[in-house]
């Protein structure tokens, strides 16, 4: 008892020279951090920045590691349950998070150790908190939007002058887009993520947006309600206006044929606009937010905390990762990571530049809902996306009925979700 | 009918349109690899009448290929060479001994083909951890071997089994130990046994870049597949570049197998045993 | 046999067999029953919660899991029986023309096998181009020669994406029984061959009394190792359908599904380590029987043979 006492006092001291000197020899000795992410297409803008964060750190060196993101969850819980992997990392807030935070993996983090944590909004930040303690673990840095992307010299071309504002006028350009030779949506049925983002989009009009998010997570109504139901159908109803062969058509052939101008119309989030440009970089793409179901009804843009930063709790360098997480939430690194990967910010302090993002920002602050299945039923197996992202694969071939698919996940998720327990 | 079904034509031309079959996409995957990814996007099967050799530079300025390929062959190799040894060895003494508990251990063996390493990852990493194993080429090079002597012992124990025991014999009574019987008699006449696990195993652990992934931290300790993962990401749009790195990956294989082949398929003939 | 003989072969038993076991035993054995034991838990997220006997179980043969399980399972088993008839037919065949033919032998050799020595990333990546049915050349060559609507997306239909799926195994895997069986071929001796000549015995008679039965070993080989490859079908579904088996579980398979539970995947979120687990047991069990029946009914013809 004695002993370890004298070795914390020891530690405490040894700690306190490090911070205090910086210039002292024991201080020299560098420290390395290592730092995990599932983005490889970031790579580079990620490391450039680790040097910038390096040269006003001196000191600390960086060890930035992206992973395949379709093994991604399997290599960090692996590690992190291991009590391994790095010491700050990169996750999907909700669910995947909350698994691992749960499990006592991340350090929680406080305003005092973080500042930027107070400047962000309480919805942004509740997706990288623990499901059960709702402790911070995570430092968010971006939100997604979801909103109809259009080409406009397509749609000048086939004579659409005003922007759709309801559903049946969505209907009528994509008649007219195909009057004059061109493919009126670019969506496909290939990928489920997708289709599961594309009923995002334009589903909330549908089934009344966040005051139907608030009676679900509540238990006051459930997944077969007519509302819900109707959204499904919605996404069924949009089959007849994607390319032919539709459901073959993957991910990027998909998202391809809507950056190389043949498709007028891609519904789906702000994030696929980066790789629009990197496709084709002299392409303009519009947006606008889902039309509402009814001339009545209200319109909606689906968003969601997309990223965060945490820190592994088993972390032997706590000073020097805490350093890295508040590089992270600076204004200049905010900053970078809007203007050169164009995604929305957290933090309000971060100026947007970019033309497009700015006007889906704007868009996404009045008209904001949470994405339902990502926000609110992520959180167990089996989770709401895990059937319907099947499910509306079979859906837009007629393989099932929106009434089928909405009991289908009713079932699903009364299976382990307390206030839907035994509701049908 | 039956003679056309017989006739040396027949059997040409039924190789004939296998040979098509096999070389048309892999001559698309090399036309792709040398076609500028805009023009690609736009025409993806259009003949790339021009090399556009930039991708191919692209790819070896991005990653540590060079560094890639030697761990690749490390791994490939120590593990190879272990599973040959080991497989050997118990695929002998249950292929020819009858001794109590042979079927036992067989099945027993058997059962650890049933487990994929992937499924099991997260008690294997703990215990690697424990072992002091992670981050190393070493502790890769055992899981490997541990994965692939299952399949390794079942099919050398057919080889050793199809040898007739007149051999042992006649070995034992010119006075040779067990140890020479197996090395300088049985050995060479097991030879396309041998050479069929080796390309079995290597075959996965070339291309594997789940367990280096999970398990190899160090950047020059990473693999050649493991490395093209991250390539994967950042060029996903970038189809030229893409299709170039996977020549480059999928190079050394066929390669080391255009030059081993004639060796290997000798070996499957030359040893054979006489039925 | 004489004591000295049996003490020196008791000494080789242990000398070869017990390295082998230990490798065997500490990366395959431990974890893999480390793994089956988790069945027996109930998880959240991955931290071991309380021993729950066999809720798991339970859980798995109740919505959605039953669903998918059956599914999965019909899935590879339907990728077993067909993988084996075609697959295997096609390789003897290959292999039977190569033990035939004079002519371009070398490079046939070659070429047959090459595929099996390409990455699954390379064959996934190569065989999506390939089948895009928007691009894809495979509509454009059907539609070309006169069935533009046979023209079909492929790999995105839920009723041709498992055929797909293991039309691209045949072509990745075929070279392997071919080689195998030339392997086998070789083996036999060709004064039997020229005997059964001299004595009037057609083709046919040649390759069904004498090559065929010679090709027995072989054949165990191919059979066992296609049966456990089959129920355990995991990296080509997941390079092309993901490990949810799309387009809508038309690909999915045992594996992946044990994949999705233990692990949860970046876009469908959380996982059940339980469940999961119980259904490796299953798996384990299911292939478990399957091969020791299999190889020990093959092994029995041999020797009856």
């Amino acid at each position: 008892m004695k002993i370890s006492k004298t070795r914390g006092l020891v530690a405490a001291l040894f700690a306190a020279v490090t911070v205090v000197a910086p210039g002292a020899s024991i201080a020299s000795a560098n420290t390395e951090i290592t730092f995990w992410s599932w983005r490889t297409e970031d790579k580079a803008f990620y490391e450039n920045q680790m040097r910038l964060f390096e040269a006003k750190n001196p000191g600390i060196t960086v060890k930035f590691t992206p992973y395949l993101n379709t093994e991604y969850n399997a290599i960090v819980a692996t590690a992190l349950t291991a009590g391994k992997g790095p010491d700050v990392i990169q996750m999907r807030p909700y669910g995947g998070m909350a698994n691992l935070s749960d499990a006592g993996n991340f350090m929680p983090l406080t305003t005092a150790d973080v500042p930027a944590l107070k400047k962000l909004p309480v919805g942004i930040l509740a997706g990288a908190q623990g499901y059960k303690d709702k402790k911070q673990y995570g430092l968010p840095y971006a939100v997604s939007a979801l909103g109809v992307m259009y080409n406009p010299d397509i749609l000048e071309k086939a004579g659409v002058r005003a922007l759709p504002q309801t559903w049946a006028q969505l209907q009528i350009a994509f008649e007219k887009v195909k009057k004059a030779g061109f493919l009126p949506l670019g969506n496909a049925g290939g990928n489920g993520p997708a289709l599961e983002q594309l009923h995002a989009t334009i589903g909330p009009t549908f089934y009344g947006g966040t005051a139907f998010f608030n009676d679900v997570v509540a238990g006051k109504k459930t997944f077969t309600d007519k509302g819900y139901v109707a959204s499904l159908k919605a996404v069924a109803d949009l089959a007849k206006w994607m390319p032919a062969n539709y459901q073959g058509i993957d991910y990027n052939t998909a998202r391809g044929l809507f950056a190389n101008e043949k498709a007028a119309f891609y519904i789906g989030g702000n994030y696929e606009i980066g790789y629009f440009r990197s496709l084709n970089p002299s392409i303009t793409v519009g947006w606008f937010p889902a039309p509402k179901a009814t001339a009545g009804a209200k319109r909606y843009v689906g968003t969601w905390a997309d990223g965060a930063y945490a820190i592994n709790s088993k972390t032997t360098q706590k000073v020097a990762a805490l350093k890295l997480i508040n590089f992270l939430g600076t204004k200049e690194f905010g900053q970078a990571l809007v203007d050169e990967i164009a995604f929305i910010p957290t933090a309000p302090y971060v100026k947007i530049n970019d033309p497009a993002v700015k006007e889906i920002n704007r868009w996404r602050t009045t008209l904001g809902t949470p994405f339902l299945n990502v926000v609110g039923f992520r959180f167990e197996s089996p989770t709401s996306s895990s059937i319907l992202q099947p499910g509306f694969q079979k859906l837009i071939v007629g393989g099932t009925t929106p009434e089928q698919l909405a009991k289908d996940v009713q079932t699903a998720v009364a299976s382990w979700y307390a206030p839907q327990k035994g509701k049908s | 009918m039956i003679k056309l079904f017989a006739s040396r034509t027949f059997f040409q031309s039924v190789l004939i349109i296998n040979s098509l079959i096999v070389l048309l996409p892999v001559f698309f995957l090399l036309n792709s690899s040398l076609r500028e990814s805009n023009e690609f996007a736009r025409t993806p099967f259009a003949l790339a009448r021009d090399p556009f050799w930039e991708n191919y530079k692209r790819v070896w300025s991005e990653g540590e290929f060079g560094s890639y390929f030697i761990n690749s062959l490390v791994i490939t190799g120590g593990s190879l060479i272990l599973i040959l040894v080991l497989a050997l060895g118990a695929g002998f003494v249950l292929g020819r001994y009858r001794f109590r508990g042979n079927n036992l251990i067989f099945g027993f063996i058997l059962t650890g083909m049933l487990i994929p390493a992937k499924l099991a990852i997260l008690p294997l990493f703990i215990q690697l951890n424990w072992m002091n194993l992670l981050d190393s080429r070493l502790g890769l090079i055992l899981i490997y071997t541990s994965a692939a002597l299952p399949a390794a012992t079942f099919i050398m124990s057919g080889f050793f089994k199809s040898l007739p025991t007149d051999l042992d014999n006649a070995a034992r009574i010119d006075g040779a130990s067990e140890f020479k019987l197996l090395s300088k008699v049985l050995v060479p006449l097991v030879r396309p046994g041998m050479a069929i696990v080796a390309i079995y195993s290597a075959i996965p652990i070339w291309n594997d870049f789940f367990l280096p992934l999970v398990f190899l931290q160090s950047p020059e300790k990473k693999t050649l597949m493991q490395g093209l993962t991250v390539f994967f990401g950042q060029y996903a749009s970038q189809w030229g570049v893409l299709f170039a790195g996977l020549c480059l990956a999928a190079l050394p294989l066929v390669v080391l197998y255009l030059v081993l082949s004639e060796q290997f398929i000798k070996g499957l003939t030359a040893g054979a045993v006489k039925g | 046999m004489s004591s000295a003989l049996r003490k020196e072969q008791n000494r080789t038993i242990g000398a070869l067999l017990i390295p082998a076991l230990a490798v065997i035993i500490v990366f395959t054995t431990v974890p893999a029953l480390t793994t089956l034991s988790y069945a027996l838990f109930s998880w959240e997220g991955f931290q071991r919660s309380t021993f729950v006997g066999f809720e798991n179980f339970q859980k798995l043969f109740a919505y959605p899991y039953l669903d998918q399980l059956i599914a999965a399972l019909r899935h590879n088993t339907t990728a077993f029986v067909v993988i084996m008839t075609f697959q295997t037919s096609l390789g003897l065949l290959f292999a039977y023309a190569m033990f035939r033919v004079r002519r371009g032998l070398r490079f046939y050799r070659v070429v047959v096998f090459l595929p099996v020595i390409f990455s699954l990333v390379v064959v996934g990546y190569l065989w999506q181009s390939l089948f895009d049915p928007y691009y894809g050349p495979v509509n454009q060559i059907i539609a070309g020669i006169g069935f533009p609507e046979l023209a079909k997306p492929w790999l995105g239909d839920t009723s041709t994406a498992l055929p797909t799926l293991m039309l691209i195994n045949l072509w990745r895997w075929v070279g392997f029984p071919a080689i195998v069986f030339l392997a086998g071929l070789n083996a036999v001796n060709s004064e039997y061959i020229e005997a059964a000549r001299i004595d009037g015995a057609s083709e046919g008679q040649i390759f069904r009394r004498i090559i065929f039965p010679l090709l027995a070993p072989s054949l165990t080989i191919i059979t066992v190792l296609t049966f456990i490859g089959a129920y355990e079908w995991f990296d080509l579904p997941f390079v092309i359908g993901g490990s949810n088996g799309s387009p809508a579980g038309a690909t999915d398979t045992l594996a992946l599904m044990f994949y999705r539970l233990s692990f949860g995947s970046i876009d469908s979120g959380a996982n059940n380590v339980g469940v999961g687990s119980a259904l490796g047991v299953l798996i384990f069990t299911l292939v478990g029987l399957g091969a020791a029946f299999g190889s020990a009914l093959l092994r029995k013809r041999e020797v009856e043979q």
